[in-house]
Parts: structure tokens; C-alpha cells; sequence
């Protein structure tokens, strides 16, 4: 019991004022929301420590692959830095891949057998590791009713998001950014942490975290 | 969003590039057709080399060129913006081509874009700089480029500039040149006068390429040199040395092993406050974490412990503890590795079974024989070499060795065969390993005669290269070594006198050795083995005389001595013989060898010597005295007498022996 209090009070202490503003800051400019981290820097009176405009091209990539625009997204990332796809094989066949998801959900299938063939192929012969995943996609194009093959969950959303998430993080890696925002992590360990301790003690439990929070960050500084 | 246009869209390579070259072309439907070709290429290497084999690159380095100019004389009239977007697309596409793919910087140096991209890197437009900088790196992240001569001021001065600004592509241009051209010693002196190391170590805190970048260039720059790594690890220098550190904990997998890198090449310049021993375990673990990645980091992992452990004992001692020879053996037994990493896992595990048995029976225990042996056969000669190293440790294991786990067909027929090998480097790791074979303490060796191996090891004592030479011999005087009468003879078949003459007669000291060294294995034994040497004219018996009377090595005089010793243990003929080689009767006043090599400063030259008046002297033959008078009369007597409180015990006990050997006839 003493280890969970401990570990409560260690995720509560983390989220000091001081802290929190340089974590907060970092979250909101990795998901790219422009415009709270406008906000917040206005509240909090903070520099930026990055150029805002770089946050629009990250977006506009992101954006372009959950909306199934994946030719779109990677000529956006070559202009971007054409240095991510060229040095990071793992991304570039996750893009690939969704390409060839996207025509098979557009019944496409004369060209998506085509750039199975010409562009995902060459992919499984240059590396090893990317052929089982490879048969899973190409799986896609064996089945008549996709929709309830063991390969199904390609053609859902979150694969798109998963991609999106992936070529984020890539751009930011590149920037010189951490690939992991610390402040989603803490509030997963504090959650986590406040559903241990209902069972086992009685605590100054958080209810609401964005009020709770930005109250301390208002009255505290 | 569709592309507009469908120009492009469903265009062949071949088409594509037509359209690059064609004069006609309306402009803007150039450069589309650049950035399509742009994104076509970029991460994806097969397109790249459908590309380069239909001549993109110089298409596109022409096309860079006169956008070059055009800018340069401020856009002739025409939207300078325009012309700046085909300068940058054009050398972001070349830049693609060279990432990674030597054939794709081959093309690019050919065409001649290197003067032209250096020209403009310095360009105002940030974009046009980065994109040729970046180019720039990706060629001199192989092994094309020109070399860059730091000597020159010039150059210095222009790599400076490159490092002390704050543009990332340009300081990581910096870094690759460096990591590319340093290569001596004086180059490395010159570079870290110059202040180079410090910048390098204040450009890690920036991003992820600017460290791996930096960290690679330091590597290059500490390397095998040890004035510079002790000016690196001073205390003043002590938070360089800490940053390096700590970046074996980031978490790109890939910086981890560039920082282990570097500290390796420090810990190589045998620096002493290296004993830290958390330091030490710290890295070994970090490696053997690291050679779980996938990627390339995971390959070259097992190189850079190789590199940590080999030749180090305690190094040894503590990867034995931290279970890294096992989870070596486990990435074998995984099976279907790539050709690098298995060079890099049977090297490592080579390093580590190099001196400690333990090591070498958790090897054995681990199963990996059948791996081991089949990787004799690879196809990548690398991996043969490997193997076959990893052998000849392992085989250093009497134990083992005597348990005869490794005199069997399955291991000696193909280490047969690599005595074949196209690859020299193969055929010498593959010598070594049955050199420590065939030193079987069971005196039967007849396996490894009737694979075939000793005509091959005859023929390879034969070849230009005297690295095989040595080695080859090596091998035969281990087979000879306590061999039967039998195999004696199968091997004597093979081996001719002509032969063995001519390498006791070897421009290169080590041939002579192991030759002596073979003929003292080979005539050690039964009578019919002294025979061997002697033979019309006795070839050999002069040659071992003229090694003996005028070679300068140490060794070389030790095996001829040796050798002469065993001989004399022999019948009457063969001790005269001795006799003749040791005292000739041509030139009287000829320094007495025999005298001048028992006051060798070697004690092992002393007691072969010591030997051979023993042998010579043998009580029971019919001309020892005949011989005592003649040591006697040659002063050695005397000289024995004056040795018998040599500094070396075991001499000291061979000098007694032989003169009370002596003097039993002498007081007689």
C-alpha cells in the first residue's frame, strides 16, 4: 500500500507548476495543436521553443494520411526533409502499405495487384523483416469478403491513425524533438495509480484533471 | 489530393526520363517531372537502381548545373524562385540516389556534381544550402568521395567553418568528411590541435543525426591513439568524457552503439583509468542488449564487442559473467542470421573462447557445432573466416581436444576444403584452426590424411604469400608432432627434402622457424625418422647446419639446435654427422658455434644446446669418446664448466647433466 502512495504523490510531484509548463508546451506542439500552444504560451508567458510554421507542415502530413491521401503525405515528407524516408525503411514501407490498403478499400484491385506487385514486393526482397507483414497485406487482395477476413483490421481506421502516428513521430525525431511526450504518460501513471489506491485508502483524489491542473498553474506561479 | 496533371502519373521510368532530357520539354513540365522522379526514388532502392542504370544522374546533374548558373547570374530575367525550386530538386534528388547506395555516389561523383554541390553549400537561400549539404553527406557517408586532406590550411579552415556553425546540416557535413578522411595519426593530431574534439563533443546535445554524426567523427578521430585519447579522459576534460558516457543510455539504439564505439577506441589506447570497472560492465552490457535490435545497430553490435574484448582477458572474464557467450549462441541457434551478423557473432564468440576454457565449454555446450560447421561452407568468405577462427579457439581447448570433438569428418572435410578457398584471409583462419586440430593427443591422426588435407597443406607451404607459408608449416609440424611410424610415412610420401631445404633456406626468419621446427618434430622419433634427413647429398642436414651458423634470430637458432639434438639422439652415423656440422673442417679459424650459442642470452638456445652435447655424448656408443675429445679439445668443456650456476634453472640442470655426462669419460 505504502509503494502506490508513494508512487501517487511521485506522479502529483511531477506535476509541479515549473514542470508542468516546459511538459505541457512539449504535448500540445507534438500533436500539433497549433493553436493551443499559441494559447498557452500567451497564458503561461513562455517562449516557443520551436518555429510554429514547422508544426502546420507536420500537420498537413498527418492529416493528408488519416485521410487515406498517402501519395499526398509522401510527397509532403520528401519536401520536408527528404532524409526520413530514405534512412528509414520501416516508415517507408508503413506508407507503402497503406497505399495499398487505401486502393484495395476503393475496390481498386487491377492497380492495387499492380503496386502490390511493383512497389511492395521489392520491399519484402530488400529486407527480411517486412515479409510477414507484407503477406498480410497482400492476404487483402485473396479474400471476396474483406470485411470479415483474419486481415480486416488493415482496412480499419486506426491502421490509418497508427501510420499517421508513425510518420509523426518520425518528422519530430528528425526536428530534434523527443519522441515522446512525458505529460501523456504521467496522467496514464495517475490514473492508473489513483484507480490502485480506491481500493485501498482514502486520498485527495483528482476528479477533473484540466480544471484541477490549470488551477494550480494559475495560482501557484 | 491527385496529382495534377496525370502527365506524370502513369509514366515508365524510361518515359520519365525522356522527358528530364528532352530540350523540348516546356519548363515547368521539367520540373515536375524532377520531383516525381524525386519521389519515386526516395527509400526505395530498387527504383533507384532501375533509375541509374537508365542514366538519370547525369540527366539530373545537368539540370542542376544550368539551374546553377542561372541563379547565379541572378535568374535571367525569368522568376528566380522558379529556378532555385530545380536547383533544390534537383540536388535533393541526387541527394536521394547517394543515400546509402554505392553505385548511386559512384554516379554522382562521375557526372561531376561535387564541385558544383561544395560551390553551393555556401549559397544565401538556406533551402539550396541545406539540400546540397545533405547531398554532400550522403556521399561522404561511403567510401568514394576524394579523400579530404586536412593538411591543408585551406581545407582546415573551410572544415571549421563547417563545424562552428549553427546549421545542423552543415555541422553534420563536418562530421561525415571527418569521420570519411581522418585516418593518421598526424591528421589526428592536427584536428584535435586545431580544437575539432571539443566542438565535436559540445554538438551532441543537438539532434539525433547531429549526434550519431559527431559521435562517429570522435571515433575516428581518438582511434588507436593514445596521446590523444589520454588528452581526452585529463580531469579537466572529464565532463567530454562524461558526455560521451552518458549517451550509452539515450535512447536511439544507434547512439548507444556509436558512444560504445568511441569509448572502445579509447579503452584501446590502453588508457589506465579505464579499470572503473562499473564503466566496463556497463558497456558489455549495453552491447549485449544492443545485438537484439533488428536493424543494422544489431549487426554491427557484435563488432564493436569484438573490438572491446579481443586480446583482453579481463574483458573476457567479465562478458563470460555477464551470460554474453550465451546469448551469442542463442542468436546462432535462432538460425536464418544475415551474413554481417553472423561474421559479427562468430567473431565475438572467436574473441571470447580466445583465452578462457570456460568460455570454450560454454560454446561446446551451447550446441552451436552443426551452426559452426555449416557456416564453414557460406558463401560470403567473411563468414568462413569467422567460423573458421572461432574454431581455432575453441580448439584451443585440450580438453576438449582430447575428447575428440573435433576429429571427426564433419569438421575436418571442409576445413579441408577451405584450404582451397579463393580467399587467402580464408585459407590462413582455416590453417590455423587445423594447426590446433591436429595437435590430437590420441596418436592416431589418420583422419585427417585420408581427407586429403596433407597434400593440400604440402602444396599451400609452397605459395607466394608467406603469411601461408608459415602457417601451413605450422599446421604440418603440429601433425608430425608425436605422430605414429605409420602416418609418419603417408606424410613423408608428400613432403619432399628439395622442398624443406629451400624453406629451412626462406628469405622470411618465421618460415625457417616452423620449417626447423617441422624437421625437429618429424625426426623426433625412431631411427628411420633421422633417416629422413639425410638422403643424397643430405640437402636438409646442410641447410639446418647453414641456419645454424649464420641466422640472427633467436628462434630460428633454438629449432636448428633442437633439431640437431634429435638427430644426435641417433645412431653413430647420425652423431658424426653432427659432429661435422659443428665443427667443419674448412676454415680453422671459424668462431666455435657451438661455444657461441651456449653463451646465448636465450636460456632455451642454452639448453638446446645443452641437449645436443648430451645426445652427442651418450655413454654406450662406440665413438663417444672419440667426440668427448673433441668437445674437449674445442674448449666446451671449459665453457660448461663456467656455466654451471646458470641463472636458469632448467639450463642449469641440462649444463650438470651434460657435464657429468662428460666428465664420466674424462675422469675415466
Amino acid at each position: 500500500m505504502d509503494l502506490f502512495f508513494g508512487d501517487y504523490l511521485l506522479s502529483l510531484s511531477f506535476l509541479f507548476p515549473f514542470w508542468f509548463i516546459s511538459i505541457g508546451k512539449e504535448a500540445y506542439n507534438h500533436e500539433g495543436y497549433v493553436d493551443a500552444a499559441e494559447k498557452f504560451r500567451t497564458k503561461s508567458g513562455t517562449e516557443p521553443d520551436i518555429d510554429l510554421a514547422t508544426i502546420t507542415d507536420r500537420m498537413m502530413v498527418k492529416k493528408a494520411v488519416q485521410d487515406g491521401n498517402v501519395e499526398d503525405a509522401i510527397e509532403k515528407v520528401n519536401d520536408l526533409n527528404p532524409e526520413i524516408l530514405d534512412t528509414n525503411p520501416q516508415l517507408f514501407f508503413h506508407l507503402q502499405q497503406q497505399r495499398l490498403i487505401e486502393l484495395i478499400r476503393n475496390g481498386k484491385v487491377e492497380e492495387a495487384l499492380e503496386f502490390a506487385q511493383e512497389e511492395l514486393a521489392p520491399r519484402g526482397e530488400e529486407n527480411q523483416r517486412f515479409l510477414e507483414e507484407l503477406e498480410r497485406t497482400v492476404a487483402l487482395l485473396a479474400f471476396v469478403d474483406v470485411a470479415n477476413s483474419p486481415v480486416s483490421d488493415l482496412l480499419d481506421m486506426s491502421q490509418r491513425f497508427k501510420t499517421a502516428s508513425e510518420v509523426n513521430a518520425a518528422i519530430l525525431a528528425s526536428q530534434s524533438h523527443e519522441k515522446d511526450p512525458k505529460l501523456p504518460s504521467l496522467l496514464k501513471i495517475l490514473v492508473l495509480v489513483q484507480n490502485q489506491l480506491d481500493e485501498k485508502a482514502i486520498y485527495p483524489r483528482i476528479k477533473d484533471f484540466s480544471t484541477q491542473l490549470l488551477k494550480n498553474v494559475v495560482f501557484d506561479i | 489530393m491527385p496529382t495534377p496533371a496525370a502527365s506524370n502519373h502513369s509514366a515508365g521510368p524510361e518515359e520519365l526520363i525522356a522527358r528530364l532530357k528532352s530540350a523540348h520539354s516546356p519548363r515547368e513540365a521539367k520540373l515536375k517531372a524532377l520531383r516525381d522522379l524525386k519521389n519515386r526514388i526516395i527509400g526505395n532502392r530498387t527504383k533507384k537502381l532501375v533509375f541509374l542504370k537508365l542514366g538519370a544522374v547525369p540527366a539530373v546533374v545537368g539540370i542542376l548545373s544550368s539551374a546553377a548558373a542561372i541563379v547565379g547570374r541572378g535568374g535571367d530575367g525569368e522568376s528566380l524562385e522558379f529556378h532555385e525550386s530545380v536547383l533544390i530538386q534537383s540536388a535533393a534528388t541526387l541527394g536521394s540516389f547517394a543515400c546509402g547506395l554505392d553505385a548511386g555516389v559512384k554516379a554522382v561523383l562521375d557526372a561531376g556534381a561535387f564541385p558544383l554541390l561544395l560551390s553551393l553549400i555556401s549559397h544565401s537561400n538556406e533551402k539550396i544550402s541545406d539540400a546540397s549539404a545533405r547531398t554532400l553527406r550522403m556521399i561522404y557517408q561511403s567510401k568514394l568521395p576524394p579523400k579530404f586532406d586536412f593538411l591543408l590550411e585551406k581545407n582546415m579552415g573551410f572544415l571549421l567553418s563547417l563545424l562552428n556553425t549553427e546549421n545542423e546540416n552543415l555541422t553534420c557535413l563536418g562530421a561525415s568528411i571527418l569521420s570519411h578522411s581522418c585516418q593518421t595519426p598526424l591528421e589526428q593530431q592536427v584536428l584535435n590541435e586545431a580544437g575539432v574534439l571539443k566542438r565535436l563533443v559540445g554538438l551532441l546535445g543537438g539532434s539525433l543525426t547531429q549526434k550519431d554524426g559527431c559521435l562517429e567523427a570522435l571515433a575516428a578521430i581518438i582511434k588507436n591513439n593514445q596521446e590523444i585519447a589520454k588528452r581526452f579522459m585529463e580531469p579537466r576534460n572529464g565532463a567530454e568524457l562524461n558526455t560521451v558516457v552518458e549517451l550509452i543510455k539515450d535512447k536511439n539504439p544507434r547512439t548507444r552503439l556509436l558512444a560504445c564505439t568511441c569509448i572502445v577506441s579509447l579503452r584501446n589506447s590502453l588508457v589506465p583509468c579505464f579499470h572503473e570497472s562499473g564503466l566496463r560492465n556497463r558497456l558489455i552490457l549495453v552491447l549485449c542488449e544492443l545485438m537484439d535490435d533488428p536493424s543494422q545497430v544489431g549487426d554491427e553490435a557484435p563488432f564493436v564487442l569484438s573490438d572491446l574484448t579481443s586480446q583482453k582477458e579481463d574483458m573476457q572474464k567479465i562478458a563470460a559473467e555477464a551470460s554474453v557467450i550465451e546469448k551469442l549462441c542463442e542468436q546462432l541457434n535462432k538460425g536464418s542470421l544475415t551474413p554481417k551478423r553472423l561474421e559479427g557473432v562468430f567473431l565475438a564468440l572467436a574473441d571470447l573462447c580466445s583465452k578462457l576454457e570456460c568460455s570454450r565449454d560454454k560454446v561446446l555446450n551451447s550446441k552451436v557445432l552443426t551452426s559452426l560447421i555449416q557456416a564453414l561452407s557460406h558463401e560470403s568468405a567473411a563468414v568462413r573466416r569467422a567460423s573458421a577462427s572461432l574454431l581455432k579457439n575453441m580448439a584451443r581447448s585440450v580438453k576438449n581436444l582430447s575428447a575428440g570433438h573435433f576429429m571427426n569428418e564433419s569438421v575436418v572435410l571442409p576445413l579441408v576444403q577451405l584450404l582451397l578457398d579463393p580467399c587467402t584471409s580464408v585459407q590462413i583462419a582455416a590453417l590455423g584452426a587445423i594447426s590446433n586440430i591436429v595437435v590430437d593427443f590420441n596418436p592416431q591422426k589418420p583422419l585427417f590424411i585420408k581427407c586429403g588435407g596433407v597434400k593440400h597443406l604440402v602444396h599451400l607451404s609452397q605459395s607466394m604469400d608467406s603469411n601461408i607459408r608459415i602457417n601451413a608449416l605450422w599446421a604440418l609440424k603440429n601433425l608430425l608432432f608425436h605422430v605414429d611410424n605409420k602416418c609418419k610415412e603417408e606424410i613423408l610420401l608428400e613432403l619432399s627434402s628439395s622442398s624443406m631445404a629451400s624453406l629451412i633456406s626462406d628469405p622470411d626468419p618465421s618460415v625457417q622457424e616452423q620449417a626447423l621446427a617441422l624437421i625437429r618434430n618429424l625426426v623426433d622419433g625412431t631411427l628411420n625418422s633421422i633417416e629422413y634427413v639425410f638422403g643424397e647429398d643430405c640437402p636438409l642436414l646442410h641447410a639446418i647446419g647453414r641456419q645454424l651458423r649464420h641466422s640472427s634470430s633467436t628462434e630460428v637458432l633454438t629449432q636448428a639446435m633442437y633439431t640437431m639434438s634429435n638427430i644426435a639422439s641417433g645412431n653413430e652415423h647420425h652423431k658424426e654427422a653432427i659432429m661435422a656440422q659443428l665443427f667443419p673442417h674448412e676454415g680453422k679459424d671459424m668462431e666455435n658455434i657451438l661455444i657461441k650459442h651456449l653463451r646465448s642470452v636465450d636460456s632455451q638456445l642454452r639448453i638446446a644446446a645443452a641437449w645436443t652435447i648430451t645426445n652427442l655424448t651418450f655413454p654406450g656408443c662406440p665413438g663417444t669418446s672419440g667426440r668427448v675429445a673433441e668437445l674437449r679439445n674445442a674448449n666446451v668443456v671449459s665453457e660448461l664448466k663456467n656455466m654451471v650456476n646458470d641463472p636458469c634453472l632448467d639450463a642449469r640442470l641440462r649444463i650438470r647433466t651434460a657435464l657429468g655426462q662428460l666428465m664420466m669419460f674424462i675422469d675415466a
